[in-house]
């Protein structure tokens, strides 16, 4: 029973200081808040993320070519950079001359200055002397320019395409003792300009196949854009559960500084019993904390946890470990002044090598998937994916009762620590 | 051990490593009376206590309060002990109600009867009116007083004092010497540490002195006096470094002894009024100023000089 009177104290006390409330519940939701309102979640009417348009100022010197009839490159291009699908991606002006487009970038008019080269076409069509398309862009954009070069590359691909046309033929026919004069290379190029051209125009009108996006069978974008929030939210869940583990933990040091852990131990309560209940204080506030930021996430954010008894097993192994980490970090610690120091330095690397700073990064090096599962931040992380992957109870027992194990394991050398030192 | 002792303390000896802080001690504290252990800082008053409160096990000898030994039978010891600590130790971001019913659960109490405790030690100690407000935001007296408080929740038998007027405004220690001696008269036995003379003075039936971990006296304080006999003390301070008068004093006939610190200097004779020209005579040859006198009845602080050659001051 006083073991639960020494829990119920520390949870009171943790829960009446307002910096612990902010870093067990403000700090991981509104950590989440500003990377969902980054990507766009609340910001746009519509599914999906908002990216900027993109000012564009084309300067078109390209001219058709002698034998290429009404084929202009520049002005397919041009087309296609106009057409609906781009439009919310670019906003494209076209200009007289190089000079201006490039005055008008450095004036911050434009975004961009899209140059293409008086001999595109004649390149396309005769492909024999190389040209140059130049973007002039804004140094501190890097998506636009980005955007617009990498569909600009793809054009310039496509053109390059016909000169290897144009190649291959001469090559095929010169093995064949067949001579190729520059007439048949040109009628090659202006072949394959013709297919550029209607290539270009059914992209323009939104006829040409592209790149269909899909979903699994019933989920909708929200859905998607939950699965995302859910990763993000759980390695903020396990850095601030483990961080309040440490933090609730430093009260038995507060408690030294303070006398009352001397005059606790004056009271008819066996040593046992006070550790025990400065541990299932540190242990509560974790189980409350998690609850709420599990339930104020779903709510806000819309994630959809997993199975019950699974997310369930997964937090008790989180908690346990949070939990007897955190005495284990605090028995380390002489006084509250190096606390503060040593338990951020010791979480924010356990962190990293639990892999909860790059739950968004995809083909981590193997090594770095190893490491992760030195540390129960690892192992945490690896029973939360397993669950947001839809996985059961099965799926969730081995990283729950490794958690569970590591948690008991620090809790013992912890208490031992603490023992020795109070003895 | 006898029944109408309290605390029975026998050869009781603590260890830091190299350094003695309690060496082999040996006292009997009544059941019902205030006991006094007085000594400068350092004395070895806060480690003695620390060992009765079951704080501390000590490297040799053994102590009882009320028949349990400390050594033996800690939580019996424990249940009958209510310990104040020399700094104030309360939780700061709980109510003082609140504080009272940790500390009541703590000693065992439940339900109705904590309730009725804590109404009544909020009474005792006169903040009933601010029970809900936040220790943080208490003066200093009321945080001693509640610091008294949590010792008397559970009606201990004893209760052990460590010092509780270090620190704090006349008024407050005037509050806290009226409450101990109010608990006395309730029934409750006291042992009490201080280096402050007065205090032992006024509150204690019986007193121990402590100096370098040793109880260096004890007795009454009419005893304790005895002991200096018909002595004088004179303390002086003169315009000069005290070295150059010290010596020849030192010698001088009548003079039992001589102390000096913090540039003050005491001097234990026999007859103060056939002593006091002779000072003043000796100063002017050696052409040094008597800024100030003052002569006391022989008392503790004399006692202490008498024993240890030193003043007892902090």
């Amino acid at each position: 029973m006083k073991l639960v009177d020494i829990a119920l104290k520390d949870l009171v006390r943790s829960f009446r200081s307002a910096f612990a409330l902010v870093m067990m519940f403000v700090a991981p939701l509104l950590l989440t808040g500003i990377i969902y309102f980054a990507f766009g979640g609340l910001g746009s009417a519509k599914e999906g993320f908002d990216l900027p348009v993109t000012r564009v100022q084309v300067v078109n010197l390209d001219r058709p070519a002698g034998s290429s009839g009404d084929f202009v490159a520049g002005r397919i291009l041009i087309q296609f950079l106009r057409s609906p699908e781009m439009a919310r991606l670019l906003q494209v002006a076209e200009v007289g001359s190089e000079a201006a487009a490039r005055a008008a970038v450095e004036r911050k008019e434009a975004d961009v200055a899209l140059i293409l080269p008086e001999g595109l076409t004649a390149a396309v069509v005769a492909p024999t002397s190389p040209v140059t398309v130049t973007l002039y862009h804004d140094p501190a954009l890097t998506i636009g320019p980005a955007i617009l070069k990498g569909v600009v590359s793809q054009f310039v691909d496509g053109f390059a395409g016909s000169r290897i046309a144009s190649n291959v033929v001469a090559s095929q026919l010169g093995r064949r003792g067949v001579a190729v004069d520059a007439a048949v290379l040109e009628q090659v190029g202006r072949g394959y300009a013709a297919r550029i051209q209607e290539l270009g125009q059914q992209q323009g009108e939104g006829r040409l196949a592209g790149l269909d996006l899909q979903l699994p069978p019933g989920q909708k974008p929200s859905e998607e854009r939950a699965a995302m929030m859910a990763g993000m939210m759980v390695s903020q869940i396990i850095f601030f559960a483990f961080y309040t583990g440490a933090a609730t933990a430093e009260t038995i040091i507060r408690e030294q500084e303070e006398g009352t852990l001397a005059r606790l131990s004056t009271t008819p309560t066996p040593a046992a019993v006070i550790l025990g209940g400065k541990f299932a204080g540190i242990f509560i506030t974790i189980i409350v904390q998690v609850i709420v930021l599990l339930l104020v996430s779903a709510l806000l954010f819309g994630i959809h946890w997993g199975e019950p008894l699974s997310v369930a097993l997964v937090t008790l192994g989180m908690v346990v470990a949070a939990a007897g980490f955190g005495l284990f970090v605090m028995s380390l610690v002489k006084n509250t002044r190096q606390s503060g120091a040593v338990f951020g330095g010791v979480l924010t690397v356990s962190g990293m090598m639990g892999g909860l700073f790059t739950t968004g990064v995809q083909n981590l090096p193997s090594f770095y998937t190893t490491v992760n599962l030195f540390t129960p931040h690892g192992w945490a992380l690896r029973g939360w994916k397993a669950v947001l992957a839809g996985g059961g109870m099965g799926d969730a027992l081995l990283p729950a009762l490794v958690t569970l194990g590591l948690g008991i394991a620090f809790f013992t050398v912890g208490a031992l620590l603490f023992r020795k030192r109070f003895s | 051990m006898g029944e109408a002792n309290a605390i029975e303390v026998r050869e009781l000896a603590k260890d830091f490593g190299e350094i003695h802080a309690v060496q082999g001690i040996h006292f009997d504290v009544r059941a019902g009376e205030i006991f006094s252990l007085l000594g400068p800082n350092g004395a070895g008053k806060t480690t003695t206590i620390s060992m009765l409160s079951c704080l501390l096990s000590p490297t040799s000898g053994d102590a009882s309060v009320m028949g349990h030994s400390i050594v033996r039978e800690p939580m019996a010891v424990k249940e009958a002990i209510g310990v104040v600590p020399q700094e104030v130790a309360l939780y700061p971001d709980l109510s003082a109600q609140e504080n009272l019913a940790f500390w009541g659960k703590m000693y065992g109490l439940r339900g109705a009867a904590l309730r009725q405790r804590v109404e009544e030690v909020l009474e005792v100690i006169g903040l009933a009116d601010r029970q809900k407000g936040r220790v943080s935001k208490f003066s200093g007296g009321m945080k001693r007083r509640l610091n008294i408080g949590i010792a008397l929740l559970h009606r201990p038998q004893v209760i052990i004092m460590d010092e509780p007027t270090v620190g704090i405004d006349p008024q407050s220690r005037r509050n806290i010497l009226d409450n101990v001696g109010a608990l006395n008269r309730e029934g409750m036995t006291v042992l009490y540490t201080t280096h402050y003379m007065e205090e032992a003075q006024e509150l204690s039936d019986h007193i121990a002195i402590m100096d370098q971990g040793k109880v260096i006296a004890h007795g009454t304080h009419e005893e304790l006096v005895k002991i200096v006999g018909e002595l004088d003390r004179i303390d002086l301070s003169i315009n000069a470094e005290p070295g150059a008068i010290v010596e020849p004093w030192r010698a001088s006939e009548g003079v039992r002894q001589v102390s000096v610190e913090e540039g003050k200097i005491s001097l234990l004779v026999h007859d103060s009024n056939l002593m006091l020209p002779r000072l003043f005579e000796s100063a002017n040859r050696a052409g040094v100023r008597i800024t100030s006198v003052e002569i006391q009845e022989p008392n503790l602080e004399t006692v202490f000089l008498h024993l240890t050659g030193r003043a007892l001051r902090d």
